[in-house]
């Protein structure tokens, strides 16, 4: 169904229902009303009724009942016929002048002709008019209240597809796992919206994922090149019968070709990282692996009079891949000894849901946003890859974990939050 | 050693050939499965290279045929595709070692002499060069037969050296060797001249004789000139 046609039928039909209600109960006030004003008038029926009862017994005066009054005056010309007028007549009994209408008419009575003039009270008409029609803006002003709320209610019902897709489209990205499924709607326009997307994005990431199978493969192909590249001259280098200068030139270009593969090889990491090709995750034990890797780098440590200080609780585990594990750790902990100073010291707090890594060295002068941009590295170490906090993050995202860079009391702290979720 | 190689891309067996046959060991190349096969039914060897992707089979399949003949055969792996599958599936079946393509020649000659001392002397055997003496079981170092206390990454180191004494060892093999792959090893430079600078001290203390020769701009040299 079309949106417009949607809307349209919603609001007649609400506004049907609304009406239906809105008439019966206008019925009953409406009723409610006539009938006290009936009730009033009996009433006052009765009051004069009575006070003919007691001026019939006894020597009173008879009081004027405006309302039975009727003034019958002889006329010598002929007037028109019957006139409907109001006017005003004194009551007695209240002292006041009040509105009557009047009906005049002429009647000829043994060839005498008598102009008649006789009365009802308007105030009690007056007052009940004035009631209905405050009655009648209060059921509209309610009507109408309930229309919008219920229009709104029902509309809201349409457009939540609509929001629905707007949502999922904004969250959307193209890395994710997760399938791109939008809510089916009975209204056309946001079907065929939700259509068009759903084939736009798949359009979209079966290109992003050609596109980054032809980058893994090509960097799989690379391998096999790079290796024959480098065992020739490993094998040139041992050949011994080379000048000081070809060697240097030899030396460079195996530098080169050795810095391409560790590039390729760490590219290829990260791809499987974002491919999730890690699946299996199991508890692993943090303290353990900070243990081993410290042992593996005392002599840097030593070397480098660095002074390590550990808080570690020996038994948090955490649940993820081994093997990625030992990477985010060697990557943190390489990072601190690196950029740390002579004698400077080296922080590593693990607790239940959180690890950090700190080391002494001066402020950075770069944007820390920057830290975890691949291929940002610092000018002081030209040979760096920069690519082992791309690699940390990459398996914190996996993980859902937060690492974050903050500068504190002349250290650099890096701090990752586990997910206990 | 009689050592097979099994890998698909000539030139890099070739390489693999040259290198290992200086070692002094006796290498024989095929280029494909049913030739490796072919092989492995007609003659006996003491280790076998195999490239896991081969143009006519899976390597994998090739170790398991192997490990049936005979079980104390070394087997080191190389490949360009490092799963963690991989690499776990060709350990359990009996692989001794998992090299991932780019690779270092001195890398596979240190994993081989590995492969020889197991598959030779049950592992229990030591490594002597001229004063100097290792015992792998024990990662102990003895020069003059005075023991030298080395931390694990310098033992890993001396071993390594003597493994290819006489040949030019490059800073990034060496440092591929000890610390693995996906290090950013930019530093890891600076890493191997403080290890070097440590061992080189600790034997000249114990009067051995500086075999370790720096070769400017490249790496390291072990041996006598």
């Amino acid at each position: 169904m079309r949106l417009l046609n949607k809307i349209t039928l919603n609001l007649f039909a609400i506004s049907l229902f609304i009406f239906m209600i809105g008439m019966v109960v206008f019925y009953y006030v409406l009723r409610q009303q006539v009938d006290s004003n009936i009730n009033l008038e009996l009433k006052k029926r009765e009051i004069s009724l009575n006070k003919e009862f007691d001026a019939a017994h006894s020597s009173i005066n008879q009081t004027v009942n405006l309302n039975d009054t009727i003034i019958i005056t002889p006329i010598s010309q002929p007037k028109a016929a019957e006139t409907f007028s109001d006017t005003l007549l004194f009551n007695p009994e209240t002292s006041k002048y009040a509105l009557f209408r009047q009906l005049g008419f002429v009647k000829t009575i043994h060839n005498q002709d008598y102009y008649i003039q006789i009365f009802k009270p308007l105030e009690e008409t007056d007052r009940l008019i004035i009631r209905i029609i405050i009655m009648m803006n209060i059921l509209i002003v309610i009507i109408i209240l309930t229309l919008i709320i219920a229009n709104r209610h029902s509309s809201r019902q349409d457009w939540k597809v609509f929001y629905d897709t707007i949502a999922k489209v904004n969250n959307y990205d193209v890395n994710s796992h997760e399938e791109f499924m939008l809510q089916h709607s009975d209204i056309r326009e946001f079907e065929d919206l939700n259509r068009v997307l759903s084939t736009m994005t798949e359009r979209i990431k079966n290109d992003y994922l050609n596109l980054k199978e032809y980058i893994e493969n090509a960097s799989h192909e690379i391998q096999t090149p790079l290796a024959i590249i480098n065992s020739k001259m490993e094998l040139l280098l041992q050949s011994g019968d080379m000048k000081e200068k070809q060697y240097k030139t030899v030396a460079d270009a195996y530098e080169a070709s050795n810095r391409l593969s560790r590039l390729n090889k760490t590219l290829i990491l990260l791809a499987k990282i974002e491919n999730r090709q890690f699946p299996e995750s199991k508890p692993v034990n943090p303290a353990i692996m900070i243990n081993h890797q410290l042992e593996s780098l005392e002599d840097l440590i030593y070397a480098k009079k660095i002074k390590v200080v550990k808080q570690v609780e020996e038994q948090v585990t955490v649940l993820m891949n081994p093997y990625l594990a030992e990477i985010l750790l060697v990557n943190l902990i390489k990072n601190a000894l690196r950029h740390n100073i002579p004698g400077g010291d080296l922080k590593i707090e693990l607790t239940g849901n959180s690890l950090v890594i700190a080391n002494s060295g001066p402020a950075l002068t770069l944007d820390p946003d920057m830290l975890f941009k691949r291929f940002h590295t610092s000018s002081s170490s030209p040979e760096s890859l920069g690519l082992g906090l791309s690699i940390v993050q990459k398996i914190c995202t996996m993980y859902g974990f937060k690492v974050s860079y903050s500068y504190q009391n002349n250290m650099h702290v890096m701090l990752v939050v586990f997910n206990k979720g | 050693m009689k050592i097979l190689i099994v890998e698909d891309e000539k030139p890099l067996s070739d390489s693999m050939v040259e290198y290992l046959a200086e070692e002094g060991h006796l290498c024989e190349a095929v280029y494909n499965y049913l030739d490796a096969t072919e092989k492995i039914n007609m003659y006996q060897y003491d280790c076998v290279v195999v490239d896991i992707n081969l143009p006519d089979g899976n390597g994998l399949d090739l170790i398991r045929l192997i490990k049936k003949q005979s079980i104390t055969l070394g087997i080191i792996i190389i490949s360009a595709l490092n799963s963690l599958e991989n690499r776990i599936e060709g350990l359990e079946i009996g692989a001794d070692h998992y090299l991932t393509k780019p690779f270092h020649l001195a890398e596979l000659n240190a994993h081989l002499k590995s492969v020889n001392r197991r598959i030779s002397y049950g592992g229990s055997n030591q490594i002597i060069f001229n004063e100097i003496r290792l015992i792998p079981d024990e990662h102990k170092a003895f020069v003059h037969d005075a023991e030298i206390i080395l931390t694990k990454k310098e033992y890993e180191l001396l071993l390594f050296f003597i493994s290819n004494k006489n040949k030019v060892i490059t800073k990034a093999g060496l440092a591929e060797y000890l610390w693995g792959d996906y290090m950013d090893l930019a530093d890891s430079y600076d890493f191997i001249y403080t290890h070097i600078k440590n061992l080189r001290q600790k034997m000249l203390k114990k009067g051995c004789e500086d075999y370790i020769k720096t070769i400017y701009g490249l790496g390291y040299k072990f041996g006598l000139n």
